[in-house]
């Protein structure tokens, strides 16, 4: 294994982040070959945390553009400060300066306010991560402009100028597939596909980030997540649901499944309705062996 | 450099394997795997699976066929060790004689990358034939199939797939036609620009977004094999219902029936499943005519916002001349003409029917809808320039 791909590993390791290879891998060339990542996968597999760790890796700051229906160019790039503005004209009113003066004197860069995409581009020093998450909830139009700011790295504001990046940002797309992404922003981006994880890193994951968690527990709790996962509900949970439970059961001090405990705290691991029916029906049907049975 | 220009005819090979398998691999993508493999270590088959994986791959469906395609690749015996020795293993006889080992670091990752290279080359050599790279599986296959195909008891599965795609696409093209607040928002940029002179803001300035619906005329052919591939694009469209404004559907085998009203309740599924009530049974089509019937009598439901979707396989008993003349009438007046026909999505087909020939000219565009990739694929089609 290369060192450079081993590092990263154990740094996100050491961020308190369970990693595999495929993710460790697709970091290690978005920083390398400075290429936008697109990472997709269900809620709650870790998508948004890849950046977090990935700015605290290369101990640079971490901007987020929060994606949202209706987001347009100016909310993410600049936007003037407009009651600002209003006030500069209104004191300049009794003074003599010319109508260019004025003008330039507000719409110059004290009354510029930078959105996180022109945060990115004029960032001196180390390039930041920007995280663009949630890129399927903004609208198409959006996506148009986001590709040509990513193709560029610059920014043009007709009152002051272009402005170029020194160092293009690292940049991290999420995507939780609402919406289809075009393919010309898919054909721009690496891309990674995190699923659930497997039993195996799930029990890391739970061992990891749930404080006093027994082993056999966590087996339990991560071998009765993967059945979960195959029944077809609603809403299919993800890994925060399992440390939610796990959290929830070790501070009832409980040391392993049994049906009584389940049923009680079905809540925290579907959060629909008729999920809980349907799983209830499971659990009096198969019993709580079926569910942890395949157990090593 | 040497290594990086083989590299590079490794890569264009790879990339040709992956397009016969019909993944969209542009020469850029595959000017980064090169980048990217000078990244990692050579050797490391997991390595070179994954660096090529992210970039090569742009979507979770594509991964199935990728790693079929980088199977049949790169394909030294995977029983004589995963790594560094299978690989060693699978090359040694033709790669190192020649070519001693030269010292330092820097030689010997060349060499490795040499050796690695040899199985590249490999692959690369059959390109007079196809590489076999083995049958598809599970949802890929679902999507690609043709719908005649599926036995009867997946027909459900595939029905319920359709929806969910639909749904997905409709999301994309429906926010961008989101009505907003009456006269739309303030643009407080354009008001100051607008008020300069003036030292407070007196006139507003809004901005809006337009808002044009397309509306949708159907016309579907349900004799005999054609009722099939009617009822998922009915399925598919229907789920795409809130994009547009309207969607009108006929069914027609000799005559023309309106089936909008059957559609249009809460319980759309039985709906579709009493279509077979209204369908004609006295065999043949008479496409021309039932064309003629809606140009007549439901003409007025197309204009220039309309798109009108004729989903048949041609074969029609009546006379072509009529069908050519009323396929003219109608787009002359409709903003798109589309016909669809399942047969297209055989490769062989042709399309040399009387019927189908002479409607041809006078189609905008022209598609199989015979899978799920293809309804995909109509979805972007359905506005109109």
């Amino acid at each position: 294994m290369r060192a450079e791909i081993k590092k990263i590993e154990e740094m996100m390791e050491a961020a308190e982040y369970v990693t595999d290879p495929a993710i460790a891998m697709s970091v290690h060339l978005a920083m390398t070959l400075k290429k936008p990542l697109l990472i997709e996968g269900h809620a709650g597999v870790g998508k948004t945390e890849v950046a977090k760790v990935m700015a605290k890796m290369l101990e640079t700051s971490l901007i987020r553009l929060q994606c949202y229906e209706g987001l347009d160019a100016a909310q993410a790039l600049y936007e003037w400060n407009y009651p600002k503005q209003l006030l500069h004209i209104k004191l300049e009113e009794s003074t003599s300066h010319s109508l260019t003066e004025k003008e330039a004197a507000i719409f110059s860069p004290p009354f510029l306010i930078k959105r996180p995409l022109l945060q990115a581009i004029s960032e001196t020093g180390t390039p930041p991560v920007l995280l663009i998450d949630e890129i399927d909830r903004a609208d198409e139009e959006f996506e148009a402009f986001l590709l040509e700011v990513l193709s560029e790295f610059q920014v043009t504001i007709p009152e002051i100028g272009t402005i170029k990046a020194t160092q293009p940002p690292y940049v991290i797309l999420t995507s939780n597939r609402i919406r289809e992404l075009s393919d010309a922003l898919r054909r721009r981006c690496l891309y990674l596909w995190i699923d659930f994880p497997g039993f195996e890193k799930e029990v890391r994951i739970v061992t990891r980030k749930v404080p006093g968690v027994n082993e056999r527990l966590a087996r339990e709790i991560s071998r009765f997540m993967e059945t979960v996962r195959t029944i077809r509900l609603a809403k299919v949970p993800g890994v925060a649901e399992t440390l939610d439970w796990a959290q929830a059961l070790t501070s009832l001090h409980a040391d392993h499944l049994d049906e009584e405990l389940v049923a009680e705290t079905l809540g925290c691991v579907v959060k629909d309705a008729d999920d809980v029916k349907r799983l209830k029906r499971e659990l009096t049907t198969g019993g709580i062996a079926r569910f942890v049975a395949a157990q090593s | 450099m040497a290594v990086a220009r083989d590299l590079t005819r490794a890569m264009l090979g790879f990339g040709a394997t992956l397009r016969a398998s019909g993944l969209p691999v542009t020469t850029g993508a595959l000017m980064d795997a090169v980048r990217a493999l000078e990244m990692v270590d050579l050797m490391d088959r997991a390595q070179v699976y994954l660096a090529l994986r992210t970039v090569l791959v742009s979507r979770m469906e594509e991964q199935p066929a990728f790693d079929r395609c980088f199977e049949a690749f790169w394909k030294f015996q995977a029983d004589d060790g995963q790594g560094l020795d299978g690989l060693v293993a699978a090359v040694q006889p033709r790669g190192s004689e020649e070519e001693p080992p030269t010292g330092g670091m820097e030689g010997a990752q060349q060499k490795q990358a040499q050796i690695a290279l040899e199985d590249w080359d490999e692959g690369e050599a059959q390109e007079g034939e196809p590489l076999e790279v083995p049958g598809q599986s599970d949802r890929e296959m679902l999507m690609e199939h043709d719908f005649s195909t599926f036995p009867v008891e997946q027909l459900d599965e595939v029905a319920r797939l359709t929806v969910q795609i639909a749904k997905r696409l409709a999301r994309r093209v429906s926010r961008r036609r989101k009505p907003t607040r009456r006269g739309g928002v303030v643009d407080l940029r354009r008001s100051m620009r607008a008020n300069l002179t003036r030292g407070e803001i007196i006139e507003l300035r809004r901005r809006s977004r337009r808002r044009r619906k397309v509306r949708l005329v159907l016309l579907c052919d349900v004799s005999g094999s054609m009722d099939l591939y009617s009822r998922f694009l009915l399925q598919f469209l229907y789920a795409l219902q809130n994009v547009f404004g309207r969607v009108e559907t006929f069914t027609f085998a000799t005559r023309l029936t309106r089936v909008s009203e059957l559609l249009r309740g809460p319980s759309y599924k039985s709906a579709l499943r009493r279509l077979t009530e209204v369908r004609d049974w006295s065999g043949g089509t008479r496409i021309g005519d039932s064309l003629r019937d809606f140009n007549r009598e439901w003409g007025h439901l197309v204009n220039r916002r309309t798109i009108v979707l004729v989903l048949s396989d041609g074969w029609d008993t009546g006379e072509p001349e009529v069908l050519a003349q009323e396929m003219l009438s109608l787009k002359r007046r409709a903003g798109r003409v589309i016909w669809l026909n399942p047969l297209l999505g055989n490769p062989s087909y042709e399309p040399l029917t009387r019927g189908m020939a002479a409607a041809l000219p006078l189609v905008d565009h022209f598609a199989a809808a015979h899978n799920l990739a293809s309804l995909r694929e109509l979805a972007g089609h359905l506005t109109i320039r």
